[in-house]
């Protein structure tokens, strides 16, 4: 269960590139960003800040706001399509509630600043009990590895604390959804954070795009 | 945390089970200097809230793209008979997309998709691999053609929020009537008798089959606002153009159309 390769759910877009063509940043200096300079994520709210350590900082924000958009759009659609059945039901319902609130709390720390959500494609993990038990597994080990990268490089303790109070409720989601998969809660007695690669690699891997706007003349028949 | 404890026990007189019997401790005023230091924990930035419950999803329909060429069938199964071929592009240069009305795993093993197709006969749906589709779009909007009345209301949630007179097709060239969606959204062209916005949906017409683009019918605006409400179109159906912005504002494209 733990080899689950995000890759194997399809990569027809860029997340990354997506988010980071807001900032006017390659996707390599986004991740970069979004994945070493976290530490100046105090500066933006706890002390007077350079424009380039806020611009730097919102960037950080959102790629955590990507990361819960992720999860919940994949929680929300497996309810909407009602897949499920009894604890597993039970479990996606709660957790999807969670990831809502999540990203409602980001959006609101960002304000204008937050990114559009990102139109995701889960290649049919929302639409079976196995599937969906197998990209569950996925996503919440990833947001664990995720956080985890992040929180060692920030300084505000007030956004230390928030990025705690988030990944222990994502550690949890994390025990609870392996249990019900069959494979253990906890691994190792010492949890590794997730390289860059692997996160972005994640999101980039469920984006899809659908082009439903044209310039071009109608043809209809009038 | 391991201070915490040893403080707790030092104040519930533990230490005292290390003196030889017949002893009495001297009373020990407990101190634990580090830990009054210890900070209040800070306030958290975010503040996350409670969690955030689902709708009940009544109104709510879902579209996905269609991702590569592929055969819609009449059965979930890779030997049943195709109903329509689908191209990833429409006549619009937009990607092409169906409505998921629901799936199944197929007589192979892998999941399948019944999408309402956009092609003739009108109200055709068929069977789609999962693997050739997109990801879900939701939608809890719904266009009402009401084709005797002529007038259109937009429901948002099952609420009605949008409503205006509308031009149709003619009796030779009639709008066509059934289930449909709007799968495309057209701005900023050069085409002043469409007026300054039109959707494109899945209906065609059933007479002008040779119409460059496949005879689709659309929602769009026009130059002669005179002629509304009336049977005036090609199968079309015609918005003043303020009513035919206003749309725009409220309907996303993926919306299901009822003609009636």
């Amino acid at each position: 269960m733990t080899d689950l390769r995000f890759d194997l759910l399809d990569a027809d877009g860029a997340l990354g590139e997506a988010v980071a063509s807001l900032h006017e940043h390659s996707r390599a200096d986004f991740l970069r960003t979004a994945m070493v300079g976290s530490g100046a994520l105090v500066a933006l709210f706890a002390r007077p800040a350079s424009t380039e350590a806020r611009t730097r900082d919102v960037e950080i924000l959102n790629f955590a706001l990507t990361l819960e958009y992720l999860q919940a759009a994949f929680y929300t659609e497996v309810e909407r399509i009602g897949s499920l059945d009894g604890a597993l039901k039970r479990q996606s319902r709660v957790v999807g509630a969670h990831e809502r609130a999540h990203v409602r709390a980001f959006r609101q720390a960002l304000g204008r600043s937050a990114v559009a959500r990102p139109r995701f494609d889960f290649r049919g993990a929302t639409e079976s009990p196995e599937r969906f038990r197998r990209t569950a597994v996925a996503f919440e080990d990833l947001a664990v590895a995720a956080y985890k990268g992040q929180a060692g490089r920030i300084r505000s303790r007030a956004y230390l604390a928030s990025a705690l109070a988030v990944h222990a409720v994502e550690a949890r989601h994390a025990a609870w959804i392996r249990r019900l998969a069959g494979v253990s809660p906890v691994l190792e007695a010492f949890d590794e954070p997730a390289g860059k690669t692997e996160v972005l690699r994640a999101v980039r891997a469920t984006n899809f795009i659908a082009k439903t706007r044209s310039r071009r003349s109608p043809t209809y028949t009038g | 945390m391991a201070a915490v404890v040893g403080t707790a026990t030092l104040a519930a007189g533990g230490a005292g089970a290390l003196l030889a019997a017949g002893e009495e401790a001297a009373p020990q005023p407990v101190r634990a200097p580090a830990i009054e230091r210890l900070p209040s924990a800070p306030a958290p930035a975010l503040r996350i809230g409670e969690p955030v419950p689902l709708g009940d999803g009544r109104h709510e329909v879902r579209w996905t793209p269609v991702r590569r060429r592929v055969s819609a069938r009449a059965r979930p199964d890779p030997a049943a008979r195709a109903v329509a071929e689908l191209a990833t592009r429409t006549p619009e240069g937009t990607t092409n997309i169906v409505l998921a009305l629901e799936h199944r795993e197929g007589a192979d093993g892998a999941l399948w998709v019944r999408a309402r197709l956009p092609v003739l006969p009108n109200g055709t749906t068929g069977w789609i691999p999962r693997e050739a589709l997109g990801g879900y779009e939701v939608v809890d909007t719904r266009l009402v053609v009401d084709l005797e009345h002529t007038v259109a209301t937009l429901m948002r949630g099952g609420r009605r929020v949008f409503r205006a007179p509308i031009g149709i097709g003619t009796a030779t060239n009639p709008t066509p009537r059934g289930e449909f969606y709007v799968r495309n959204e057209l701005r900023r062209y050069a085409s002043p008798m469409y007026g300054p916005l039109a959707f494109g949906t899945s209906a065609r017409s059933e007479t002008l089959t040779d119409w460059p683009g496949g005879g689709y019918v659309g929602i769009h605006g026009t130059d002669r606002p005179d002629l509304l409400p009336g049977r005036v179109s090609h199968g079309c159906i015609r918005l003043r153009n303020e009513d035919i912005l206003e749309l725009g504002r409220l309907m996303p494209v993926g919306t299901p159309v009822t003609v009636q």
